[in-house]
């Protein structure tokens, strides 16, 4: 997303469908959570470290909470845009 | 042995000697004293001129001096010369005049100047070049370091003082050509590049390359190499635990196949360098060599081998529509049609390829953080790129002061290899390329091979244009796809042309592969375009200046995208070069016959500033205790002046002064992702973060109607803001090219006097005059830097520099631009303040290239009258075939 700001849980919710996943949990919402409120405060993703620390879930947890994992799955529906290179 | 003892810096050494001691002086001051302000370029040979020190008071190349011969001798490196905090007066005139760039050849400049000077302390231009010419630098063009060894002899002759030539900053920050934050610290040797970096139990890395374009791998022995001295291990792709990849083509280390000479197979690290590349000969490798993809028109022949098993070899191809371009020519009253070619060009920066990488503990992690030190221009995506590649979240990159890039480090390699081996051996590990291997890793300027019909109206009003153009992309896609879409971003160049059809395609060869490189497919296409219009001006019968007024876009037109203009100052540029223009038709006209002739050329260029596209930035701003504020962004520096730029205006907006302001913009665990240092999108995408993000600061402040930190503290309110810049441009419909991928433009207009031999094909560029319109100027030294050396670099590219891979090694053969081919320039800076600019600011160093190599050929065509060369560099052996095409008629 170029405009992370626009996110809406609503759109969290699409993607989830799209990634298999039919509802969103507790922990999903914990893990988006903390990944949007990292990013409005640093403007980048946090490492898994910081992840982990930050929702209290143990990294493995996180990773299988997601279908496509953290960096695909997670960060996606949480709306981070990845750092670019030139398209 | 011997024992020689000398003066370094002023304190005693005594050094024990082999009799075949190999050592020189470079290794005492940068390995055995910690003095890494002499730098090193040329892998020894005494071409580059940055590790020149004092001996004896007399400037020598550190490279070539060896140990043995300086008993007795005093030395004086850069270290010994001034500090930071008590410069030498060149030192201070190298800021001043703002000669300092990237900076890596600053300390050599330096040195060779104070030699100079204390020889002749009054050097006129002759003298400074004659002395200097070995000097090499590859960001100023040279201009500004003539004018900084002409200052330090007015100040160390008392003709002036520190204070007559200082600017004020009370005198208003925006608009002030203020020295640098970074350049004092460059240019006493202070600041730390990648292959300055020295720790405890530091281990060498150096790589098995291969010596085949494209084959497979069948099998790799390194069990003797791992028992030689000194090697601590050898890894190979099975080592590494991630994807193995830095992008979906391109191996970290190759398992299975080759695809271009010079691709990784293996890494040898051990406790000296030497020890690692002695191992790295004792690695067998077995190779199978497959057909080799030399050429494009090889790569797209039915039954080719492919370069990528799973990626045809034509990999990439996007057209370009607007309005219908074969009725168009159809009723143009002229067309003319012409093959453009250019060539494969390294981008050059002194600084080799250099890495470092070692992991950190702490308490608070589980694991220890991998800290890679290396020299992208894109820390944030880059540090993805590595997480994934190695298969290791837990990572930070840092980025320590960089020697030049021009687009270069939106890839890595060597960060890669360090990276990977530091993690695998769980010790610091530093790779610092030779030159030659730097070459072979690094991306390339892409070459292009461009089919061109430009048709106008006899009144001069162009009416189509036509463009088929083939991409030879080498071995990894790297911003392949990028380069195709830039170019058709910018394809009309400056002008209205109702109808255009272009088609571009990208073609995978076992070339060496392209990458970034300023500007990065606009210079291509535009020397096209701008060569056509001379072609369509000669033949209308038209002034070149006149015919490019004539068609220059107004607001309410569409470039080639279909995108609607509402700013476009280009004509004033054409404008402010039309007195020089006249002036310099006048002076040439009465040198067109015997063997010097001269000529005249023009051509313009208009940039889209951005990626193209979507593109956001972040930066942060904190208001310190101190009433200070300090600046987070993932913001690169490698000598464009970033740094300049943010202070200043973070200055201006807070009314501090600018020794106030800190950056922070080195490494990615401190910094929001402001994304790359590409596309001249610094100040306009990165500088507009912060300007929001200080708006933000600004309007908390006021909601309370706080004076400073303490108020804020008291209110309870943060001090620290997250700005954004986001640039809601688009992509390129898929089968029109079609779309906006700008939302706004640099423009200029470049003027080349040129005088050729014409018995030996030999061109001498007398002067260059450039007028471009950036908006808002927030710091007119360093733009003119940027367009002095951008000049450089486009004549270089239009008479002179070609990479063949394998075969251009060093400076030398690459044609390195030198104080001896150095020209006269004169910059012009209009100011129209852009609607949606930092300020009114855009960026500058990439468009400086695009009108370069077509005003260079036009005004050796206007000498010479012979044919227009098309195909770049217009080496002496072209010029010479143009003059015998126009004599056989």
């Amino acid at each position: 997303m170029v405009h992370p700001e626009s996110w809406t849980k609503r759109f969290a919710e699409i993607l989830a469908r799209e990634d298999g996943l039919a509802e969103l949990t507790e922990v999903h919402w914990r893990i988006i959570d903390f990944l949007r409120q990292y990013y409005q405060a640093n403007g980048r993703a946090p490492l898994n470290t910081e992840l982990r620390k930050g929702t209290g879930l143990a990294l493995a947890e996180i990773e299988a909470s997601f279908p496509k994992g953290i960096r695909l799955g997670a960060r996606r529906l949480a709306g981070l845009p990845n750092p670019k290179s030139c398209a | 042995m011997k024992k020689i003892t000398l003066t370094v810096n002023g304190v005693l050494r005594s050094i024990q000697v082999e009799d075949d001691d190999r050592r020189v002086l470079l290794d005492l001051l940068r390995e055995n004293l910690g003095l890494p302000g002499t730098k090193q370029s040329c892998d020894r040979k005494g071409q580059c001129g940055a590790c020149t020190v004092l001996v004896n008071n007399r400037a020598v190349r550190s490279c070539l001096t060896r140990l043995r011969d300086l008993d007795g001798a005093e030395v004086v490196s850069i270290e010994g010369l001034g500090t930071p905090e008590k410069p030498h007066p060149i030192q201070e005139a190298y800021v001043l005049t703002g000669a300092i760039q990237c900076g890596f050849c600053t300390p050599g400049m330096i040195m060779a100047t104070k030699a100079l000077l204390d020889q002749d302390p009054h050097p006129d231009t002759k003298l400074i070049k004659e002395t200097l010419q070995r000097n090499l630098c590859r960001c100023t063009g040279y201009t500004k370091i003539l004018q900084a060894v002409k200052l330090a002899a007015e100040l160390l002759s008392g003709q002036t003082t520190l204070e007559a030539v200082r600017p004020d900053p009370r005198d208003g920050l925006i608009g002030a050509s203020l020295p640098r934050p970074n350049a004092l610290a460059l240019a006493c040797g202070t600041a730390k590049f990648a292959g300055d970096m020295q720790m405890e139990g530091l281990l060498h890395l150096a790589a098995v390359r291969s010596p085949h374009a494209h084959a497979l791998i069948r099998s790799i022995d390194y069990s003797t190499a791992r028992a030689m001295p000194g090697v601590v291990g050898v890894m190979t792709a099975q080592d590494i635990k991630g994807s193995n990849r830095l992008q979906d083509d391109q191996p970290l280390l190759c398992d299975k196949k080759v695809h271009v000479m010079g691709d990784a197979v293996a890494l040898v690290v051990a406790e000296t360098k030497d020890q690692a590349l002695a191992a790295t000969k004792a690695v067998l490798v077995e190779h199978e060599p497959l057909p080799i993809v030399a050429t494009t028109d090889q790569a797209l022949t039915d039954g080719c081998i492919r370069v990528h098993e799973q990626i045809p070899n034509l990999c990439y191809e996007h057209p370009q529509i607007k309005g219908d371009a074969a009725s168009a020519f159809g009723n143009s009253d002229e067309v003319v049609e012409a093959e453009f070619s250019t060539q494969l060009i390294h981008q050059a920066p002194l600084e080799p390829e250099a890495a470092f990488a070692y992991l950190e503990t702490s308490e608070d992690e589980d694991e220890p953080k991998l800290v890679v030190v290396g020299r992208s221009i894109n820390i944030h995506h880059h540090l993805m790129v590595l997480q994934k590649a190695l298969g290791w979240d837990n990572m930070r990159y840092e980025q320590p002061f960089i020697g030049g890039q021009f687009g270069i480090k939106m890839d890595i390699t060597a960060e890669g290899l360090a990276a990977a081996a530091a993690l695998h051996f769980k010790r610091p590990v530093r790779y610092v390329c030779s030159l030659a291997e730097a070459m072979w890793i690094t991306p390339k300027r892409h070459p292009f091979t461009m089919k061109v019909r430009l048709g106008a109206r006899r009144d001069g009003k162009l009416t189509a244009y036509a463009i088929d153009f083939t991409v030879n992309n080498g071995a990894y896609m790297s911003v392949g796809r990028a380069i195709v879409n830039r170019s058709l971003y910018m394809l009309s160049g400056s002008y209205s042309i109702p109808a255009v059809e272009a088609f571009g395609r990208l073609v995978y060869t076992n070339d060496a592969w392209g990458g970034a490189a300023r500007g990065a497919g606009p210079p291509q296409v535009n020397f096209a375009l701008e060569s056509a219009m001379e072609l369509m001006a000669q033949r209308l019968g038209i002034d070149p200046l006149e015919f490019r007024l004539i068609n220059s876009l107004r607001p309410g037109e569409s470039i080639s995208t279909g995108q609607v203009i509402d700013e476009w100052p280009y004509a004033g540029c054409l404008e402010a070069i039309r007195p020089h223009y006249e002036r310099a038709r006048r002076e040439s006209s009465g040198s067109k016959k015997g063997r010097y002739r001269r000529g005249v050329g023009i051509a313009g260029g208009s940039f889209g500033i951005g990626r193209g596209g979507a593109d956001r930035s972040n930066v942060a701003v904190e208001l310190m205790p101190d009433g200070g504020l300090t600046v987070y962004g993932s913001i690169s520096d490698p000598g464009e002046g970033n740094d300049a730029m943010l202070t200043q205006i973070a200055a201006h907006l807070m009314r501090i002064p600018p020794e106030k302001v800190l950056l922070v913009t080195r490494d990615t665990e401190r910094t929001p992702d402001s994304s790359s240092a590409s596309g001249s999108r610094v100040t306009y995408m990165s500088g507009g973060a912060m300007v929001n993000a200080i708006e933000q600061l600004k309007a908390a402040m006021a909601e309370i109607s706080a004076q400073g930190y303490d108020d804020m503290i008291a209110a309870g309110k943060p001090t620290r803001y997250l700005g954004t810049r986001i640039q809601d441009a688009t992509l390129l419909e898929p089968k029109t090219g079609q779309g906006a991928p700008f939302e706004s433009r640099v423009h200029g207009a470049q003027m080349a006097e040129v005088e050729v031999d014409t018995e030996t094909g030999n061109v001498r560029v007398v002067k260059m005059t450039a007028a471009v319109d950036a908006g808002t100027v927030i710091n007119p030294v360093i733009v003119e830097g940027q367009i002095e050396g951008g000049m450089d670099m486009g004549v270089g590219m239009a008479l002179r520099e070609e990479y063949v891979h394998g075969r251009t090694k060093d400076w030398v053969s690459i044609h390195f631009p030198t104080m001896k081919t150095s020209f006269e320039s004169t910059v012009i800076l209009l100011q129209t303040p852009r609607k949606k600019g930092t300020l009114g600011a855009v960026g500058v160093s990439e468009f400086v290239l695009l009108p370069t190599a077509a005003a260079v050929i036009t005004a050796i065509q206007d000498a010479t009258g012979g044919a227009r060369i098309c195909e770049l560099p217009a080496t002496p052996a072209r010029v010479l075939a143009s003059l015998a095409r126009k004599r056989a008629g």
